[in-house]
């Protein structure tokens, strides 16, 4: 297997991901402990850099495969490596004042661009084992992220469940891609698709079951979810939000190229699958956010709810809703990305009791603003962005005909509604409530400030760039 | 381009007045310059284009904007919808006039109002479904914190329950939406009309999540829980907007989605949405006798001749579905008047309670007077506003479901007896109180909020055709479409 010209082309961001991410490691030694800024600096760069490369590829039609089929560089993983490096790039702004504090900057900044690159591969692999490095890529970095601070119990703790499970996921999961391969006699997802074409064998249905348990473990989906709330609890505030978005939206990626590419012969079987997945996610996630009074635990449920929502579009991916959605799938990425990554961030300037967001309005009005726009995105109330990704897996489910689905879609909508208290609660506390005295905001602050008022105009004038969207979804090249 | 202008305007104002600093005095004119454009907007839109809206080039926009779905920005005025675009932008004019009792941050209250103004504006104007909605749902978050900031001490659960009930109703209301635009293959108001080729079943069970949805926002009867208390916490300028538009998001969305669109898969529920008219008319008149509190009871009033909008909406006949979108305004037009003259009233005598009123009249004159000139708008006495949009709608309602037509006139017998209690019980008689032999009649900027009302009522109530001539046209258009008559 030949590296060609266009091979390093192609995988342009992802070198540009490796090279700073070793840059931003010596750069810590060289700098020294005070100077977190340098490394934070170097680390913001490597994110922009990446970002502009994956963009430069989208933009110029960049396509192609390498490595003998097994790596593919098309609109649909460009669209996901934009979604990673973006989200990056606001999480290494907000985390570089915590990362300083510390004293592990170019550890905690390494380990963001560890992610950034295993979820970037993610979303390229068309190779079944190359797709399980990437994960693990992806994810070893990320338990040690969770444990990160070092200050508070819950970190060490959370990091630990993350850890136990984590492990048992990708065993599984890999259990299920052996079946997978043992079944098609090839780990390319185009040799699969000719095995998988005709009727299911006992080991493929137990290997694509296995496999998607595997991939519910990932994606907190019910009920494999439990080491959420924990570990994004646990978490340091930007490892929580970086989590519950970059490498999540890039399984999203992976877990629909190995479907849409590898089984679509098995359409019938793993749509059934997911739409009892998705419809036990959203109650189970909504219901316990319900009940959570802490916003870090509320967001975490939140998260697995949103799981939800993106698996019924992998659902309707069947009769006529096949494109569109795959594209909601794609708009649902993009569109939680910008609200939920917003919502934590806002976590660090105010608090995570619920209590603590009192009165916003009245003290800090434009953070009150920006956190009121997060929070009606999450329910999916027009014109933030959330609407559209939920409009758009509706979309879809009536495209597809099959009334499972429909049965999912009706799910969704109920569970729209019974996530609108736990929201609101937060709207409520900031805009009606008196404010309470005391809980004054840290000083330098100014990096997670940026990050959020920044999210929160993308989630506000999503609905101005969403034909765009859909024009370049539309043309994703999965399909 | 016009409509669209009228239609931003306000959300630019919104954005302007957050800007703006200074005192209580510059807020409140700065507010008022703001509301004054889209209206100035409509009157001219009135006499520009009133005798041939449909045919108005310059008041319609159709701009692609997913084109693989086709849904696209397309906003346009018609005789349905016109009525309710002028009165939203009149109201709202008021209501910036009613807002005396709002104290703190004043100007974060208008930028709310203007926020929902867009909205509204917009829900009249919209001639694509996924518009509609977007527009429908931009006034719940203004209208929660309007009410969850400034209403009285009970705010916080009624903003939160208005917010539930509507929301689950809209979110219902959009999956129809979304099912009928895919099946339709388009998300054209005007090109779905007929049913956009869809079989009786699938317009059925489109049907069906769309009309709850709306029947939450009127609120028909069985749907109403999240009404009152609303009603009640609201300041009385939210009130204006809280009865005079909001509820005809979801008679408008009957009006000019549910039935054009969708005439098959309506044809089943009409019968019950006619009922449910009567209901409301019923119910609200019975309940609305029994409240000790007059804010209470003029939301009951509210509810009952609502009812009679769904009932000659449910008619679909020419004089029927005349009569309820000419009711729309109407409604709007003296419960807003009602709202903020029990507001004068409450703020002077410092109670609301029927009870503890009395002999009001010889202290304040003109409130009586117009409290006693809203309230038998409301009972539908002729050369008032109400009396011929009520009547075509019974008229209406009488030709298609006899049963329903014949109670619905029972209504106006009810209206009567309940608005005839109140008014004697809290203007006329003795003075109950000796505190009251000091009040003062109402002053000139509650006289200015309430005469622009007083005049529509008597000027409508004389020449309804003002209005009937320009909805005549668009209502023929939707029932040729649909194959009634």
């Amino acid at each position: 297997m030949p590296v060609t010209g266009a091979a390093i082309i192609g995988l342009l961001p992802e070198i540009i991901a490796s090279v700073f991410m070793f840059v931003v490691l010596l750069g810590g030694v060289f700098a020294g402990e005070r100077n977190s800024g340098i490394v934070g600096g170097l680390a913001v760069l490597g994110t922009l850099a990446t970002f502009a490369s994956a963009a430069v590829l989208l933009a110029i039609g960049f396509e192609g495969t390498f490595f003998g089929e097994s790596y593919a560089v098309d609109n649909f993983a460009l669209f996901f490596k934009l979604i990673v490096s973006g989200t990056a790039f606001f999480t290494v702004i907000a985390a570089t004042r915590f990362a300083g504090s510390t004293g592990d900057a170019p550890e905690y900044m390494t380990l963001i661009l560890a992610v950034v690159l295993g979820a970037m591969l993610l979303a390229s692999m068309r190779d079944l084992f190359g797709l399980f490095l990437a994960l693990e890529l992806a994810t070893i970095p990320s338990y040690a992220l969770v444990a990160f601070d070092r200050s508070r119990r819950e970190s060490a703790e959370g990091g630990m469940k993350y850890l136990v499970t984590g492990v048992i996921a990708s065993s599984v999961l890999l259990y299920g891609l052996v079946l997978i391969y043992g079944v098609a006699g090839s780990a390319n997802l185009t040799q699969v698709a000719e095995a998988f074409s005709g009727e299911l064998t006992p080991v493929g249905l137990v290997g694509i079951g296995l496999m998607v348990s595997g991939f519910a473990f990932k994606l907190s989906a019910a009920p494999f979810h439990f080491w959420t709330p924990d570990a994004y609890q646990g978490a340091p505030t930007s490892a929580a939000a970086f989590l519950s978005v970059a490498p999540k939206a890039a399984t999203f990626a992976v877990l629909l190229r190995i479907l849409v590419e590898g089984l679509p012969g098995a359409t019938a079987t793993w749509t059934s699958i997911i739409a009892v997945i998705a419809i036990l996610t959203m109650f189970v996630g909504n219901l316990s956010a319900l009940r959570q009074r802490n916003v870090r635990r509320m967001l975490a449920f939140s998260s697995v709810a949103h799981s939800g929502y993106i698996l019924v579009a992998f659902a309707a991916i069947q009769g006529g809703g096949q494109e569109t959605g795959v594209q909601a799938i794609l708009i649902y990425s993009a569109a939680y990305a910008v609200m939920n990554l917003g919502a934590f961030f806002a976590i660090d300037l105010v608090g995570e009791d619920a209590k603590s967001f009192n009165g916003l309005f009245k003290t800090q009005p434009a953070l009150a603003l920006c956190m009121g726009a997060f929070m009606a995105a999450l329910v999916g109330i027009p014109p933030f962005s959330g609407f559209f990704g939920k409009a758009w897996v509706i979309l879809a489910g009536a495209q597809s005909g099959s009334v499972l689905v429909y049965a999912a879609v009706g799910a969704l909508v109920i569970n729209s509604v019974i996530s609108l208290p736990y929201y609101f609660g937060i709207v409520r506390n900031m805009f009606l409530e008196e404010p309470v005295s005391g809980g004054t905001a840290p000083k330098d602050d100014g990096g997670v400030r940026f990050s959020v008022y920044a999210l929160a105009i993308l989630t506000t004038i999503f609905i101005l760039f969403f034909g765009l969207l859909v024009t370049l979804t539309g043309a994703s090249g999965l399909l | 381009m016009i409509t669209t202008i009228t239609i931003f305007i306000p959300l630019l104002g919104a954005i302007l007045i957050s800007l703006v600093r200074g005192d209580e005095r510059t807020a409140r004119y700065t507010a008022l310059g703001i509301a004054a454009v889209p209206l100035l907007l409509a009157t001219y839109i009135y006499f520009a284009h009133g005798s041939n809206l449909a045919g108005a080039a310059n008041l319609s926009q159709d701009l692609t904007w997913i084109a693989p779905l086709d849904i696209g920005y397309r906003v346009g005025l018609d005789g349905l919808g016109f009525g309710m675009f002028f009165l939203t932008s009149l109201l709202t004019l008021i209501a910036v006039v009613a807002s005396w009792d709002i104290r703190e941050r004043l100007s974060t209250y208008f930028a709310l109002l203007f926020v929902a103004q867009t909205g509204m504006l917009g829900v009249f104007a919209s001639n694509d479904l996924v518009l509609f909605y977007i527009f429908f749902e931009l006034t719940l978050i203004p209208m929660y914190l309007l009410v969850g900031i400034w209403g009285d001490e009970n705010r916080r659960p009624a903003a939160i329950k208005f917010f539930i009930y509507t929301f689950l109703g809209s979110t219902a209301m959009l999956a129809g939406f979304l099912a009928l635009g895919v099946l339709g293959g388009t998300f054209s108001i005007p090109e779905l009309r007929g049913g956009g080729g869809l079989g009786t079943t699938a317009q059925i069970a489109i049907a069906a999540p769309i009309l709850f949805g709306l029947l939450v926002k009127v609120p028909a009867v069985p749907l109403h829980n999240w009404l009152l208390d609303v009603y009640v916490s609201s300041p009385i300028s939210t009130n204006v907007v809280l009865s005079g538009i909001m509820p005809k998001l979801g008679t408008f969305g009957i009006i000019f989605i549910a039935i054009p669109l969708l005439p098959e898969g309506v044809a089943p529920f009409l019968p019950w949405v006619a009922a449910l008219g009567v209901v409301n008319i019923i119910y609200g008149a019975f309940v609305a006798f029994l409240q000790p509190d007059l804010k209470a009871l003029i939301a009951y009033s509210s509810i009952g001749t609502l009812g009679f909008i769904l009932v000659g909406a449910a008619a679909t006949n020419a004089v029927g579905y005349n009569g309820a979108v000419l009711q729309q305004v109407t409604h709007g037009i003296y419960s807003a008047m009602l709202f903020i003259i029990v507001g004068i009233i409450a703020a002077k005598t410092g109670t609301r309670q029927i009870a503890e009123l009395g002999g009001l009249a010889a202290r304040m004159p003109w409130a009586t007077g117009f409290l006693a000139l809203g309230a038998m708008a409301a009972m539908g006495l002729p050369f008032l506003a109400v009396f011929a949009s009520e009547f075509m709608s019974i008229m209406g309602g009488y030709e298609a479901f006899p049963v329903q037509g014949a109670l619905a006139a029972l209504g106006i017998i009810l209206s009567a007896m309940y608005f005839l209690y109140m008014l004697s019980r809290v203007m006329f008689g003795p003075i109950v109180n000796p505190a009251y032999e000091s009040i003062t009649d109402a002053n000139p900027v509650e006289m200015a909020a309430i005469t622009p009302l007083a005049a529509l009522l008597l000027i409508l109530g004389i020449f309804p055709a003002l209005l009937i001539g320009i909805q005549q046209p668009a209502v023929e258009a939707v029932l040729a479409a649909i194959g009634g008559g």
